[in-house]
Order: C-alpha cells, then structure tokens, then sequence
C-alpha cells in the first residue's frame, strides 16, 4: 500500500476469498428467487387463478371470488390477470406448465387449447365433478371440446359463437328480410348499399390470425365442407375451395365486401358497424350490449339472426369461449376444484351473464326470466349456440391453424388462387401430423 | 503481477453469472436445435442437423428469411439517410435549438407497441389519416406490397430519432477550427461534408449501424402487432416465424434451430462491423 492511501479491510484479503464471497452472495440471491414460501400453517388453503382480462369492470369478478371465500372459509383465491392477446396467455401457459410450475391451480383456457393442454398432461382428469346427468345441462359444442379420450379437461365458463348482426331498420325500409343463404346476403347487400351511398354491404374479420379461421370454417361447414374427419386431413375438398372462392367474391366479384376486411380482427368491424357504416357483419355476441348504449349510432337498429349457409345446407358457427381447468401440478387440487365447480355453477354464470354479458354454458339459463328481462335476444341465441361447432378437436390443433391462417390470409389478399391455398394447406398439414 | 492476479478473482463472479444468464441458455439453444423434439407428439429424440438440412425446403423460413432482408436493408439505408441530414441540419445553431431536439425524440420515446397501433390507426383504409391526407382509399396493410413497405416506414419514423442523437452527438466533438480551416484552404459545403464531416463521423456512423442493423434483423414487437405477419406471412419476419414455431406450435427443436439462425447472422453482423470499425479508427 502506498503512503496516504486509505486502507479498506478487504484490499488486504487474498482475491480468492473476496470472489468466493461475491459468489456466495449471488448465489444465494439467484437461490432467493426460486425459493418458494410455504403457505402459513393457519389451516387456509390459498389457490391461484389465471386468467384473461375481464371484459368490464374486474370488481365484478372479484366480488363472485368473495361470495366463494365467505362459504369456503378454508379457502382464499388469488386471481390474477393474463395479457390480453390471447397468443400471450397460450405462451405463459406452455412456458409454464411445461416447467411444471405450481404457480397457479386454475386456470382460464380458450376453446382450442383444451386436447393439446390434456394430451401434454398439463390438466387434472376432472371427470368426476360432473356427474353424466348434469353435463346434459350444457351445450355439446363446448362439451366435445373439452373431451378428449372419453375424459374431462375442464369445465365451460362462458360461451361464444359467430352471429350475423343487421340493420334492421334498413331492411325495413327497403321491405327485405335478413338472408337465409350466402348468396341472399349478396343481393341483399347490393340492393341496400346501392341506394344507401357509403354504407358497406358486409364485413367480417380477415387479418392473419385465430379470428381468419373462425370466419373461413363458417364458410366450409355451411358448404357441407370440413377440415379433419376421422383423423383425416379433408380441407383441399370441393365444398371448401367453393367456399373460399365465395369469400374472395364478396371482396372482388361481388364487391359487397370492402377490402379493408383483409386486416380486420373485432373491434375495427364493431366500430364500422357500430358507427351505421355497413348492412352486415359478423360478430361474436359481445358487440349487442355495445350497440344498446345510450350514446350508440345504431341503438335500437340491430338484429341479430344465425349466419347464412349455401342452399341447401344447415348454417354453422364456430363455437368460441373459455374453459376452466385445474394444472396438474398444482398443490391444492381439491381446492381448485370446488372453486371451478363455483365459477361454473348456474348462480355464477347468471351473475356474469347480467353483470359483464358473458353467455352461459348452461342451456337452462337462457329460459331465466331474469335474464331475458335484461337481454332479450339471449332465448334466440340458444339456438346458435345449439348448433356451434368447435373447430377441429385435436391436440395438433395449433400446428393446424397456423398453416390454415397463413394460406387462408394468401388466398383473401390475392396472392394464391383459392385452389392452390387449400392444395397447400391440405400438403402441410398432412406433413405435420405425419411428423414423428 | 500480484494486482493482475487478484484482478483475475474479481473477474470471475461476473463471468459465472453471464454465463448463468447467457451462456447457459444460448448452449441449451443450440442443444435443442438438434433435437426433434415436437412436445405435442411426445417425441424427442437427436436429429444432428436435420433441422438445419430442412430450413432449406422450407417456404416460409426462406420467405421470413428474405422478408428480413428487405427490411433490415430497406429501414437501416433510410434511417441512416435521414439521420445524417437531420443530425447535419439540427447541428447548426438556431434558435429554438433545443426545443427542436427535443421534439426529434419523441417518437423515440414512445414505447414500440403503442407506436405500432398507433400506426394500424393511421394505416387504417377508412378511418386513417394517412389516406385522409393523400385522399385515397389504400389497404395499406391488407396488401402484401404495402404492408412490408408500411412496416418499414413505420420502423423509420420511430428509429430515426435514435440516429440523430448519436450523429449529433458525434458532429459536436469535431472541431470548429476544422470548419474554418477547410473553408481558408477554398472548400465548399460539399468538400466539407464529404472530406471532413463524413470521415470524422465514421466511427459512430459504424456504431449506429451496428445497433440499428442488429435491432431490425430481430425485428418482432412492431410487426407483430402492427400486422402478425401478415396478410399471406408478407411480413413475417424470422423472429416472428421462430416465435409461432415455438411458443403457438410447440416446436422446440425446430423453433431453436430457427432463433440459432437468427442468432449466427446477428453474429455475421456484428464481426463484419467490428472489423469495419476497428480498421476505420486506426486509420
């Protein structure tokens, strides 16, 4: 040490030692942070419950959770929110679950994911907490869903489904009923825009992503078409590339379809629709409340009917909507099932249909007289919602739709004839599913 | 020799945790890149480097893979463009200098996923303003010409404020006396800038295009929301791609083999400007 310079305890250590240390210390912090706490020994379970963000104001849930604390006194839930995107809430769910994590019992899961999160052994077999009786209470499409070899995955929460939404003054006014086939829906738009100056005839959602999909199978299966039968890739059919030609010439032949749809996902179409811009639209249910408020253009100007079909062939919607299930890793299972068993029940689903408009999964609610009260048109979605079809059951359902987003996407934009689009989903999905 | 020694000790807690935090999953990358592993189909099992064979018969990896071409080259020559007239401009002095400056950086300021709805706004067909002002009626983002393009000067506006700063930054150390002394030898504005400016700025023009090159070869967040890749994957870049593989397919050895592709040509990238660099500052 040179003269005049201070003298600090650890200078005078041998290197090794001072690194050990430092060692030492980050080690422990990294081992901080993988620690876990152990509940406190008071006899209260507390269980953890993921899931999307609410559709208007989370209190609403949060008072629900309580009504379940007061009667579960042994039990505490913390509910905690996912990004929004639901491409986000898929990742944290594979990233997590896929790392075993306990970090959450219950969990909110979108139609589609249920057979690959089961054929993963991510979820709890929850067969048992619905007796074969009472399942009948429930719509088969989000029943089959959430099935997969002849057990139970989860429960359906809520339900949604593709509606066609009207103007129903406009129809009025012009003495048309709303149109039972697709092609209907074309002379009625050409008819109706053609006197109405700036009005769309009809729109709907085509960006590349989940909702492309939605959309296009409406189309295949009113068509008579599909995409998986028997475990068969079926999409290059004649019905499908009739189907998706139609949906090219609503944009181009036709012209009742503005081209901006090619980069529409809901809300855009909601606020064209919503603002008096255009005679049709397809929609989920959520938009009605939306065109009820006080300060809505078209407040009172709505109908709301089943979507078309080709002639000749029943209509289809496919069938949206969230499910609970309970991680398999999960510590208080038995917990996350009576609180499941809660969310799910019919006083919850009333509470959520009246408070946020969620729509049951249980049919019996739509004869409730409280809720027809509140949204008149709900009796008439039973029907729908009857004949909602889930899009194609499977484990590889993820690996099915990114082929079909991105050929479906090159077929509306114009840069594949709707032939070679279907030619190259059927080839790809095929090679996928044959991978071993 | 005694100090060179205990400075190795010290050297050591950090390298274990870079390579806790870094090496380590970058290793386990490139492991899973050689695996065939699709967790949906429970298989796992080594491949070598089968994966790598057939990134070649691949359409879409090859399609992604030009895609980020485009716009790596296309964004980084205009931002780098307007970067340097601008730095060039906003270095003189004039009044409201700073007021100036500070207005340049907001779009730098905002963060990327608001300014990529913003802009699905202003791209919008029927509402937008940018067709409101050019009063036409453009799918900017439903065409797959457009969209990339649109992308692009998406990422130029948000990232060109960045190039200012550091050129500015760099125009302000060369001396006045330079100026005036190029100017007594009969230089015009043009000799100037090419004989002095430019030569000078050398080294941070590299270092911006170290940054901005790299940053829009792994291009995700802006396009992502802006377009999720499409209409028809026209702008599905490879970090994008790599992220459907692997995070919405389960693909994990594929999706690996696609982040280490990404991975090797930021590498490329960044050998080739450290080389430039390093010879340009001993020049």
């Amino acid at each position: 040490m040179r003269e005049g310079t201070r003298t600090y305890a650890w200078s005078a250590a041998p290197g090794w030692m001072v690194s050990a240390l430092l060692l030492l210390v980050l080690l422990s912090l990294l081992g901080g942070c993988v620690s876990k706490k152990e509940p406190a020994g008071d006899g209260v379970t507390t269980i953890v419950f993921k899931h999307g963000k609410i559709a208007g104001d989370p209190a609403l849930l949060r008072r629900l959770i309580e009504t379940f604390e007061a009667r579960n006194p042994d039990i505490r839930v913390k509910d905690e929110t996912l990004p929004a995107s639901t491409d986000e809430q898929h990742q944290f769910y594979v990233i997590n679950l896929e790392g075993k994590s306990r970090d959450f019992d219950v969990l909110s899961m979108d139609v589609i994911w249920v057979p690959e999160f089961a054929k993963t052994g991510w979820l709890r077999d929850l067969s048992h907490l619905l007796p074969e009786g009472e399942r009948d209470e429930f719509f088969p499409g989000p029943m089959q869903a959430v099935t997969y070899r002849g057990a139970l995955y989860a429960v359906p929460w809520y339900i949604d489904a593709g509606l066609l939404y009207y103007r129903k003054d406009l129809l009025d006014k012009y003495g048309l009923k709303p149109p039972q086939t697709w092609q209907e829906l074309v002379k009625t738009a050409r008819y109706v825009t053609e006197k109405e100056p700036g009005l769309y005839g009809f729109i709907w959602q085509g960006k590349q992503y989940e909702g492309l999909v939605c959309n296009v199978l409406e189309y295949f299966w009113s068509n008579g078409g599909d995409v998986l039968k028997n475990g068969k890739v079926v999409i290059n059919s004649p019905e499908n590339v009739e189907a998706l030609r139609f949906m090219t010439d609503l944009i181009g032949r036709y012209g009742v379809t503005p081209r901006l749809v090619v980069t529409a996902i809901e809300e855009p179409t909601r606020h064209i629709f919503g603002s008096g811009r255009a005679l049709f639209m397809r929609n989920w249910p959520y938009a009605w409340n939306i065109f009820q408020r006080e300060d809505s253009p078209v407040r009172g100007k709505v109908g709301v009917s089943r979507l078309p079909s080709f002639p000749g062939k029943p209509s289809a919607s496919t069938l949206g909507g969230w499910q609970l299930g309970v991680n398999r890793y999960s510590r208080n299972p038995e917990a996350a099932e009576r609180f499941v068993r809660f969310l799910t029940s019919a006083e919850a689903q009333k509470t959520l249909a009246l408070t946020i408009g969620y729509k049951p999964t249980r049919r019996p609610l739509y004869r409730d007289p409280d809720l027809i009260a509140q949204q008149p048109f709900i009796a008439s979605l039973h029907d729908v919602f009857m004949t909602a079809r889930p899009r194609p059951v499977t484990p590889y359902y993820m690996l099915m739709t990114q082929v079909m987003q991105s050929e479906f996407s090159a077929a509306l934009s114009g840069t594949k004839s709707p032939e070679d689009a279907l030619k190259s989903a059927q080839e790809q999905i095929e090679q996928m599913l044959g991978a071993e | 020799m005694r100090n060179e020694e205990r400075g190795r000790w010290f050297v050591i807690p950090s390298l274990v945790l870079l390579s806790l935090v870094t090496v380590y999953p970058l290793i386990y990358v490139i492991y899973l890149s050689l695996q065939r592993r699709l967790l949906i189909f429970d298989v796992s099992r080594f491949v070598g480097i089968d994966n790598y064979v057939s990134l070649a018969g691949d359409a879409r990896f090859l399609n992604a893979f030009k895609n980020t071409l485009y716009f790596t080259a296309l964004s980084v020559t205009l931002e780098l463009a307007l970067g340097l007239a601008a730095a060039v401009l906003i270095n003189r002095s004039f009044r409201l200098k700073g007021l100036v400056r500070a207005v340049v950086l907001i779009p730098w300021a905002i963060p990327t996923v608001v300014s990529a709805r913003m802009w699905e706004w202003i791209y919008n067909t029927d509402f937008g303003i940018l067709n409101h002002l050019i009063g036409a009626k453009i799918n900017w983002l439903g065409s797959p010409f457009w969209a990339i393009n649109a992308a692009v000067f998406m990422d130029v506006w948000k990232t060109t404020p960045f190039v200012v700063i550091l050129l500015t930054a760099g125009l302000q150390v060369i001396p006045r006396e330079l100026y005036q002394a190029a100017r007594v030898d009969g230089a015009g504005r043009w000799a100037v800038f090419t004989r002095i400016v430019l030569p000078l700025l050398k080294p941070v023009i590299l270092v911006v295009l170290i940054f901005r090159t790299l940053d829009a070869f792994r291009v995700f967040d802006a396009i992502y929301v802006l377009t999720g890749g499409g209409p028809a994957n026209s702008t599905e870049t490879l970090s994008i791609y790599a992220y459907k593989v692997l995070f919405q397919t389960l693909r994990f050895g594929y999706g690996s083999t696609l982040a280490v592709v990404v991975f090797l040509c930021t590498g490329a990238i960044s050998v080739f400007y450290i080389r430039l660099l390093s010879k340009g500052v001993r020049l």
